[in-house]
């Protein structure tokens, strides 16, 4: 009886830890980092296309730094410096260079956006310094990229749109089997075009068929989508797939129920953000995509981070604001580099040593998040659940289906 | 090519011609209204005010402002958004052009100016609206559809549409028939002179910039509740080229070609969709640009360019 009363405290309190401390299992010896610093650089699109985004990427990053440095990393606090990179390519990679060549950033995480990841990260692979993407999901971002040096200093804890896109549609066939399908994309933005080609993979692995004139492309700052949603509506199909950033897949929607289309919609993880939710209303309801994030996840480490998030941030009316999947990314972009900071024995006098030691170190981080428990793929990609959520037509999110990824 | 037309027309039932020719009518009439105020300053002052797409952003976004956060009714946040739009271009005037124009400094530099100032709005408009888009709450303006067979019509672009020809026929008339038409024709055909003749020279031209940014900020608002989407960036990224290409298509200068060519580049964006295919559609204002100032330098309607070459 004893034995057995002893071990139902044991896990409890296991639990415990688990989300005070984001835990190691790793199993690195801990230095001693007492006074120290661990600088990290992070280049968000704070404006410009990407601004949906970038304002919950540094949300998530400075209430992580906060977290974590309430009981510290050996000793040592942390500091990321967050800089607007205006959803420019150029002025992505130019901040990243900048972070490096002050000679104190120990890792960099960003971009933003998948378009600017490609001009952004050979100059972090080529300077040796780790960097990790929090929302980039576009092909060739990690693993086989196609940068001369390689990509062994790049990692990414977004879930590509490679497994999102094809968990999504298997999703929408289980429920209700379409045959056929019409696709909207973006075709001058990394993001998009890959999650087109993506769709296009997926939706013919699933046996729905597009017809003839049924992909349609546009320009990011295309205004009106009148005449395309005039066109897909002409073509009679059981769903409408979009891949496009910002405001462009809630514009579609409206237009489309204004037209009088009621079939589902899908969508890549441009829809993953509350703004996009609230914008496209009640006319977005049940739009559909691959997440790797829930609001609602029941673990303790995800309940503490919205709990957190909503006591720290308010929305335009004062209320609690949720955190989305944004957020929750680059919230565990600082959580990985604490925990491989932890295990990467610093030693602050010799910084490219240093890189190459947290780089190491990175490979071998697991730990509890908000996006369920994290390691990085041998590819430096992400090992995690993958969520299809929905949009609630209030603004918000509702879980669909949910499926283990890798 | 007739047989290509003819295999494009019968492909589809003559309803979804029908819409599509609607849905280019209404895409026009914001190219149209945008372009009005555009082409009104460059008639008067030879310069291109670049300022003018955020100038139309502003209006949206104060109205949106206003209209949730300080909860007036749509109707008093979008005439106080258009009043302030048109303060803004009167300011634009006093802090952007006159001074250079007192100097005698080339056009080059008010064009300059008129995207310092552009950058500015849009940065201040990022850092307290946000970089989001957002849209206005629905029902604030009317809404939904009027059917004729299976034709969709939506109100509130029908009642753009009927706001765009009634500011034509009004700033017509204001132009050609009224005293301070009369002033900004003069200055408009040389500002010298009209001085001579005892017009004030600046304050029509400042008068001229605020019924311009005035314009704007009312197409910025109708842009807005038209297409659910008001974010700083709705100016520059969405109509401000193809504002310039109809400008210059309608005649630099003429209200009149610019509503014209306005919906002249709204139709033919629907027409190369529904022909070509949607991969090519963005091209078209450029590609009509360039005819344009091939087969007609001066414009549809550029009787003044005409007039001064």
């Amino acid at each position: 009886m004893l034995k057995v009363r002893r071990v139902s405290w044991i896990g409890p309190l296991a639990m415990l830890l688990v989300a005070c401390g984001g835990s190691s299992t790793s199993g690195g010896t801990s230095s001693n980092y007492s006074g120290k610093t661990i600088n990290l650089g992070a280049v968000v699109s704070l404006s410009g296309g990407g601004g949906v985004y970038g304002p919950q990427q540094k949300n998530g990053i400075e209430l992580a730094v906060e977290t974590i440095n309430k009981n510290g990393i050996n000793g040592a606090k942390i500091s990321v410096d967050v800089q607007d990179d205006r959803s420019d390519k150029q002025q992505s990679a130019q901040v990243v260079q900048t972070f490096i060549q002050t000679g104190k950033v120990f890792g960099i995480i960003g971009p933003t956006l998948s378009n600017s990841a490609v001009a952004a990260h050979p100059v972090a692979q080529n300077q040796r310094t780790p960097i990790v993407a929090a929302s980039t999901t576009g092909k060739h971002i990690v693993g086989d990229c196609p940068y001369p040096g390689g990509c062994t200093y790049i990692f990414r804890d977004s879930l590509g749109e490679a497994t999102a896109i094809p968990d999504n549609v298997k999703a929408a066939v289980t429920k209700s089997h379409p045959k056929s399908a019409v696709l909207f994309f973006a075709n001058d933005d990394k993001f998009s075009s890959d999650g087109a080609d993506i769709f296009k993979q997926a939706l013919a692995d699933n046996g729905i068929t597009i017809p003839d004139g049924g992909v349609l492309q546009f320009s990011k700052t295309e205004s009106d989508f009148k005449s395309y949603v005039t066109t897909a509506r002409s073509k009679n199909v059981d769903l409408w797939a979009i891949s496009s950033l910002g405001g462009i897949p809630a514009k579609i929607m409206i237009e489309a129920r204004n037209q009088g289309y009621t079939g589902p919609f899908l969508g890549g993880n441009g829809l993953n953000t509350y703004q996009v939710s609230q914008q496209a209303g009640q006319q977005g309801k049940g739009a559909q995509s691959g997440s790797a994030y829930f609001v609602g996840f029941n673990d303790p480490t995800n309940k503490s981070f919205v709990d957190a998030y909503k006591a720290k941030y308010k929305d335009d009316n004062g209320n609690p604001q949720l955190p989305d999947q944004i957020a929750a990314q680059a919230y565990t972009a600082v959580l990985i580099y604490a925990e491989a900071a932890r295990n990467a024995n610093l030693g602050f006098t010799d910084i490219a040593k240093d890189r190459d030691s947290l780089r190491s170190a990175l490979e071998k981080v697991n730990i509890a998040s908000p996006l369920g428990q994290f390691r990085f793929t041998s590819q430096h990609d992400v090992h995690q659940k993958v969520w299809i959520n929905a949009f609630d037509g209030k603004g918000g999110f509702v879980n669909l289906s949910s499926f283990e990824s890798n | 090519m007739s047989r290509l037309l003819l295999a494009v027309v019968t492909a589809q039932p003559p309803s979804y011609y029908l819409q599509q020719l609607v849905n280019g009518i209404f895409s026009g009439s914001i190219y149209a209204l945008f372009a009005v105020g555009y082409t009104l300053v460059f008639g008067v002052l030879d310069i291109l005010n670049l300022a003018h797409s955020a100038v139309f952003t502003l209006g949206a976004v104060i109205a949106f402002v206003l209209l949730t956060h300080f909860g007036l009714p749509f109707w008093l946040a979008a005439l106080l958004a258009i009043v302030i739009c048109g303060a803004i271009g009167y300011g634009l005037d006093l802090v952007a052009f006159r001074p250079l124009r007192h100097r005698g400094a080339p056009h080059i530099s008010s064009l300059i100016t008129s995207i310092a100032i552009a950058l500015i709005f849009v940065s201040i408009t990022e850092n307290t609206f946000g970089a989001n888009s957002k849209r206005f709450p629905p029902g604030v303006a009317p809404s939904g559809e009027l059917h004729i067979g299976a034709i969709g019509i939506d109100r509130l672009e029908l009642f753009i549409l009927a706001l765009t020809l009634f500011l034509m026929v009004v700033l017509g008339y204001v132009i050609r028939s009224t005293r301070p038409g009369s002033a900004i024709r003069a200055v408009a055909e040389n500002p010298r002179a009209a001085f001579l003749m005892g017009i004030n020279v600046d304050r029509t031209i400042a008068f001229t910039l605020m019924i311009s940014s005035a314009l704007g900020g009312l197409a910025g608002i109708l842009y807005g509740l038209s297409q659910h989407d008001v974010s700083p960036y709705i100016g520059r990224d969405q109509v401000e080229l193809k504002g310039l290409a109809v400008i210059v298509v309608g005649g630099m200068g003429s209200i009149t070609g610019a509503v014209v060519a306005g919906y002249l580049l709204g139709l033919v964006e629907v027409l190369v969709l529904v022909t070509l295919g949607t991969n090519v559609r963005s091209g078209v204002a450029f590609a009509l640009l360039f005819l344009a100032l091939v087969l007609l330098p001066a414009g549809l309607f550029g009787e003044r360019a005409a007039r001064r070459t």
